[in-house]
């Protein structure tokens, strides 16, 4: 990414655009311009916060602190941001696999894998937390009358 | 206003074994939340708030409460321990707090943290009790277009103070009032915005949504922060021994007195940052440790005295209470740890408004009754466990941060069982993580996400009233055009003396760097 880009004017200017996208989006739809029976259209409440985070975000592209450069976006790479939404990818597929074979058994190997992929070293502490915290989370919310998901092999397997 | 069977009624809700658990397990899961660096008061409370749902009223706001109350002071904890703020309201805490650290009084340094925390957050929870009934008799008397511009104020507020840059702030209050339009509209009950997908038509839930931009967001940073750096908080480890409680000499009575000053100080700054929407724990600690290092120069506060720790930490915990006063006389909250709580009582079905004093009586008075008995308990709890507390805050991020992920997963799917739920979270985590980029801050955004269908609804009730006459809708009394030349003022005062910029500047990392 190029140093503009990681300063407020860039950030600013890409933000314009994409709220000025969802403008238009709202403005090509339908469903925006029907008349409600106290005379709003359906659009009017949206389409005005757009407009103010299109304002917002012009003050950015030209206000007196457009040339500070993000700290934060500084530093970020490509690769953290693949990072970011790996972890949510792989969230999801946790999520989606603990509905399907259940809480018991999917979320030991998902701390497991995600506690080895932040760095964890000593293998065996990191066995024995997967398996103490699931317990525990699973007692917890049991004991709060809150069922988690059995799945299906949890129920073949203890039920 | 003032009801009697309701004070009864409250103290019958809340004086059972059930609720006074719940607050204990709050209080001691809060200290842990606070003392541990990366979690938030409103970590805690996102991720706790789906376990509310089976209980009643009174022991979720215990847990709650009682955890809200332990996060902001457990924060001192580990940065007295270890010069590592557990939360970001503790970083004024370290300048005094670690330097008697180092000078082998880590101990009194805690004990005068603890005390000074508990004693401004009761004497906030009882100006809290006195204010806000008497707001809220007032927030009775006006009409929808008086609402509608206090909402549109709060916003302002919201949008002014928060984070370091008004734009910005302002651009993540607009972004919630979007958020807050996704879905149903709150008069004509049709739906919009819901990029065709029927799983949005009842519009985003704030349970998912808080959870995303509080919890994952902050996760995600840790994580990415994590593997760039592959290091771990391995500093410090033996010199926690001198905080442990068991060596090094303990507070007297006398050094507590002494400290007075710097405690008063930081109960009005604290209390008056809670306050109003926008400012809250972080502002409120730093303020007050600016305030008292300038009233006392003598004192040569930031060289290691306890009247720093007690001006920095009577600052931070004199907002929990008044963060509350808004929520409870307009509806409108205080802080995003606040908008947590006022999403708890919505899944109660306690929703917070202008009403809430005739709707709720006995639910508001128990909360009260919970806030001043939940600073019993934290103080039991930091007394006994400090020591325990300096110990966790070191737990390794590679465990902690895969725990939370777990755990926002599990409470965001399991409260009503929906997985869309899930996935709303875990894109919220990514705006939320966007945004922790960008410096926008977060607290804007899931303010005014709630406060939009109240702003919405009273500007369309001012219209139907008015028939149509927007003028006379929205300038018909004197409240309303104060309110707006305030909006108008607030705005212009935040960019000409770049407010927000200055508090950036007294709360450095503010409420944008937390991890």
């Amino acid at each position: 990414m190029g140093k503009w880009l990681k300063c407020n004017q860039g950030v600013g200017v890409i933000l314009t655009s994409f709220f000025t996208a969802l403008l238009i989006y709202i403005y090509l739809n339908p469903w925006a311009h029907r008349k409600l029976r106290d005379g709003f259209s359906l659009g009017f409440f949206p389409a005005v916060a757009i407009v103010l985070s299109i304002i917002f975000s012009l003050i950015l592209i030209f206000d007196s602190r457009r040339k500070e450069v993000l700290p934060d976006l500084e530093t970020l790479t490509f690769k953290s941001l693949l990072s970011a939404v790996l972890a949510v990818v792989v969230s999801w597929v946790y999520f989606a696999l603990m509905r399907e074979i259940g809480f018991l058994i999917v979320t030991p190997f998902f701390l497991l894998f995600a506690m080895y992929a932040l760095g964890s070293k000593s293998w065996r502490n990191t066995v024995l937390v997967a398996a103490f915290m699931t317990v525990i989370v699973y007692g917890i919310f049991r004991a709060m009358g809150i069922e988690l998901p059995p799945g299906k092999l949890a129920g073949i397997l203890f039920f | 206003m003032f009801q009697p069977e309701a004070i009864i009624e409250a103290f019958h809700m809340v004086l059972s074994w059930n609720v006074l658990y719940w607050l204990v397990v709050g209080v001691v899961i809060g200290v842990g939340v606070g003392a541990m660096p990366g979690l938030t008061a409103a970590t805690g409370v996102a991720l706790m708030i789906p376990l509310t749902f089976t209980m009643s009223t009174a022991s979720a706001l215990g847990l709650l409460i009682g955890l809200y109350k332990g996060a902001v002071y457990g924060g001192s904890i580990s940065a007295i321990s270890f010069a590592t703020p557990g939360t970001p309201e503790a970083a004024a805490t370290i300048y005094d707090g670690h330097k008697l650290m180092r000078m082998g009084q880590g101990r009194k340094a805690t004990l005068m943290a603890l005390y000074a925390s508990i004693t401004a957050d009761t004497l906030s929870d009882l100006i809290t009790i006195g204010v806000a009934p008497a707001l809220a008799l007032i927030s009775l008397k006006f009409g929808p277009t008086e609402r509608f511009w206090l909402v549109v104020l709060a916003c302002t507020l919201l949008g002014a103070l928060s984070g370091a840059h008004p734009a910005k702030g302002m651009l993540g209050a607009a972004l919630g009032i979007f958020i807050g339009t996704i879905g149903t509209d709150p008069v004509g009950m049709v739906s919009r915005m819901t990029f065709g997908l029927w799983w949005l038509q009842d519009g985003i839930h704030l349970i998912p949504m808080m959870i995303g931009v509080f919890a994952i967001a902050r996760m995600l940073e840790g994580a990415i922060e994590l593997l760039r750096e592959r290091k771990v908080a391995k500093k410090v480890r033996e010199s926690i021994a001198t905080a442990l409680m068991k060596s090094g000499p303990g507070l007297t009575f006398k050094e507590y007195i002494r400290t007075w000053k710097e405690m008063l100080i930081g109960l009005f700054v604290g209390s008056f940052a809670g306050m109003l929407p926008g400012l809250g724990a972080t502002v409120g600690a730093f303020l007050s440790y600016s305030v008292a290092k300038q009233f006392s120069p003598k004192k040569q506060i930031g060289s290691g005295v306890l009247e720093g720790v007690a001006a920095a930490e009577a600052g931070n915990n004199a907002t929990v209470g008044p963060t509350l006063i808004p929520l409870l006389a307009f509806g409108i909250p205080g802080s995003s740890t606040a908008a947590l709580i006022g999403g708890a009582l919505m899944l109660q079905g306690a929703t917070p408004s202008p009403r809430m004093f005739e709707l709720f009586p006995a639910v508001v008075y128990s909360l009260f009754i919970i806030l001043l008995a939940g600073n019993f308990v934290n103080l039991g709890v930091g007394r006994v466990f400090a020591g325990f507390y300096a110990r966790l805050g070191q737990l390794p991020r590679q465990i902690l941060i895969p725990l939370i992920f777990m755990m926002a997963i599990i409470g965001s799917y399991s409260f009503r069982g929906n997985p869309y739920d899930v996935m709303v979270m875990l894109a919220f985590g990514l705006v939320g993580y966007g945004m922790r980029v960008l410096r926008i801050p977060d607290a804007p955004l899931v303010i005014t996400f709630l406060i939009t269908p109240m702003m919405e609804a009273n500007l369309r009730r001012a219209l139907l009233i008015n028939q149509g006459d927007w003028v006379q809708a929205l300038f018909h009394s004197p409240l309303s055009i104060g309110l707006l030349i305030s909006c108008i003022v607030l705005t212009f005062l935040a960019i000409r003396f770049e407010v927000s910029k200055r508090l950036g500047v007294a709360a450095p990392k503010g409420e944008q760097k937390d991890f």
